[in-house]
């Protein structure tokens, strides 16, 4: 098997070309350091953590004290550093911040990445989510545009599509790069989405039974 | 149980994990921190049901071409037999699956050194407490969905009746939703002391609140001002009796050992060659 190099050697690449931020993160090196992009002017404010596990603490909620359930979202904490030694930490951190999307986007850009189309999530789905493909098109449609990208929150690229031979409708949501801000992607990692989420999942329920209900009236 | 290393190998730990409390997931990543301390594992992640990242997207997160996926629940039942199968794709114990090899180990719940974990949580919480003069109460959850959740308590009971160093008057099960209900401890404990140990994966509003209201040291409206509070007061002394409450037995630190235990098993039990 060709051994493939790893995540974290694909990283230090990534740097080494002028990559230096994801999401909402700006990456700095020489020292290695992770900060919120809109903190860049005023780096001696804020908290310094060495430590990557307080990555998943810093993310946990957000400004206004919401739980962040999706790490997606635009809704990053402020004032926080960290000062890292190492590219795993640097790895281990991002990877806390924003769970999978540096694999994502290696596999993205390798081509090896398994792309599910939201008929194809749906159909699969068991138990209580089992009707969840019940949604119409023009639903699921709706859904997009109200879940999915900046103004919803969500910083992810979409890469699914309704089914094999219906793409999104035209929006921000699936226009979005998953990058934010004035990031290039001469610059930045872009944050990728190969399936819908379970929160997505969850809300088409919603949505078919909604529909289900209207049509029983 | 011993460990062998396995510097060549992953562990992914999978959770439930919720889009309401995130105190849920947080022994999960306790967990893992606490194993990939030791060092045993070339990386160590979770991964959600819930929560981000989820199983689809875990394994892009992997280096490692081998990967032990452990999930952190408390019986086999839904969760086990249904969605994580379907969502790693795995077609039995080892699967080969985009350009790895995936080893399903059982949940944490089911393996017997859990039996041990329970005493040692009992030591903690009540430790100057003589067991001859104590009951000991695990509780679940119960419902009539799964059989399994109920079951892998009752064979824990089963397990610490039959242990010699097992000193208690008595050990028995009791469930939220189903006879016998942990709200008649009372009457159902003839010691003077009690001990109650939630079979949880993690604290939540059962082991917070639910529980406590059943037992009766707390009421039923609003949370209490630190939700963890109702872990630090032992003990309760109510209905004539002592009664000592632990926190869910998933929060414990040693469920890292129990991890580590379901991996030496798979390993033993489908003959998995060490590295």
């Amino acid at each position: 098997m060709l051994l493939m190099p790893s995540l974290t050697t694909r990283l230090t690449q990534a740097l080494a070309s002028g990559i230096h931020q994801i999401g909402q993160i700006r990456i700095l090196q020489n020292p290695l350091r992770l900060h919120h992009i809109d903190d860049a002017d005023d780096l001696d404010s804020l908290e310094v953590h060495t430590d990557p596990d307080d990555a998943r603490e810093i993310g946990l909620y957000s400004p206004d004290g919401t739980y962040r359930f999706t790490k997606g979202e635009l809704s990053l904490k402020r004032g926080w550093i960290f000062e890292l030694q190492t590219m795993d930490e640097l790895r281990r951190t991002i990877d806390l911040f924003y769970p999978a999307s540096l694999g994502l986007w290696k596999a993205q850009e390798d081509g090896t990445i398994q792309i599910q189309n939201l008929r194809e999530k749906l159909g699969r789905q068991t138990g209580m989510y089992r009707h969840a493909n019940t949604v119409s098109d023009s639903g699921a449609q709706e859904l997009v545009k109200s879940l999915c990208g900046p103004s919803n929150k969500c910083v992810k690229k979409i890469l699914w599509h309704l089914d094999s031979d219906l793409p999104l409708d035209d929006s921000e949501a699936s226009r979005f790069n998953g990058i934010v801000g004035q990031a290039t992607q001469e610059t930045a990692i872009p944050m990728v989405c190969q399936e819908a989420c379970n929160f997505f999942v969850a809300q088409a329920r919603k949505k078919s039974k909604e529909e289900f209900d209207a049509r029983e009236l | 149980m011993p460990f062998s290393p396995k510097p060549h190998a992953a562990l992914l730990i999978v959770g439930h994990g919720s889009t309401e409390n995130p105190d849920s997931s947080t022994p999960y990543f306790d967990h893992a921190k606490k194993i990939r301390e030791r060092g045993v594992f070339s990386e160590v992640h979770c991964c959600f049901w819930k929560e981000e990242p989820s199983m689809r997207e875990a394994l892009y997160m992997i280096d490692a071409e081998e990967v032990y996926i452990v999930p952190d629940f408390i019986s086999e039942g839904y969760f086990t037999q249904d969605v994580i199968p379907r969502e790693f794709e795995l077609d039995g114990p080892t699967t080969k699956r985009h350009g790895k090899t995936l080893h399903y180990c059982g949940p944490v719940g089911i393996h017997p050194s859990m039996t041990s974990l329970i005493l040692q949580r009992t030591s903690e919480v009540a430790p100057e407490v003589p067991p001859e003069e104590t009951t000991l109460f695990i509780v679940g959850h119960g419902t009539g969905l799964n059989k399994n959740s109920t079951k892998a308590i009752k064979d824990q009971v089963e397990l610490i009746r039959s242990l010699p160093e097992n000193k208690f008057a008595s050990v028995q099960d009791t469930y939220m939703e189903e006879p016998p209900f942990i709200a008649d401890w009372s009457t159902l404990a003839d010691t003077p002391n009690v001990i109650v140990v939630p079979f949880f994966i993690a604290d939540g509003l059962h082991s917070y609140q639910d529980i406590p209201v059943m037992l009766g040291f707390e009421k039923e409206e609003g949370l209490a001002a630190s939700q963890k509070d109702v872990f630090r007061n032992n003990p309760y002394h109510l209905n004539n009796k002592t009664l000592y409450y632990s926190a869910a037995i998933g929060t414990d630190p040693m469920m890292a050992n129990v991890i580590l235990d379901q991996i030496s098993t798979f390993d033993a039990t489908h003959a998995i060659a060490h590295h």
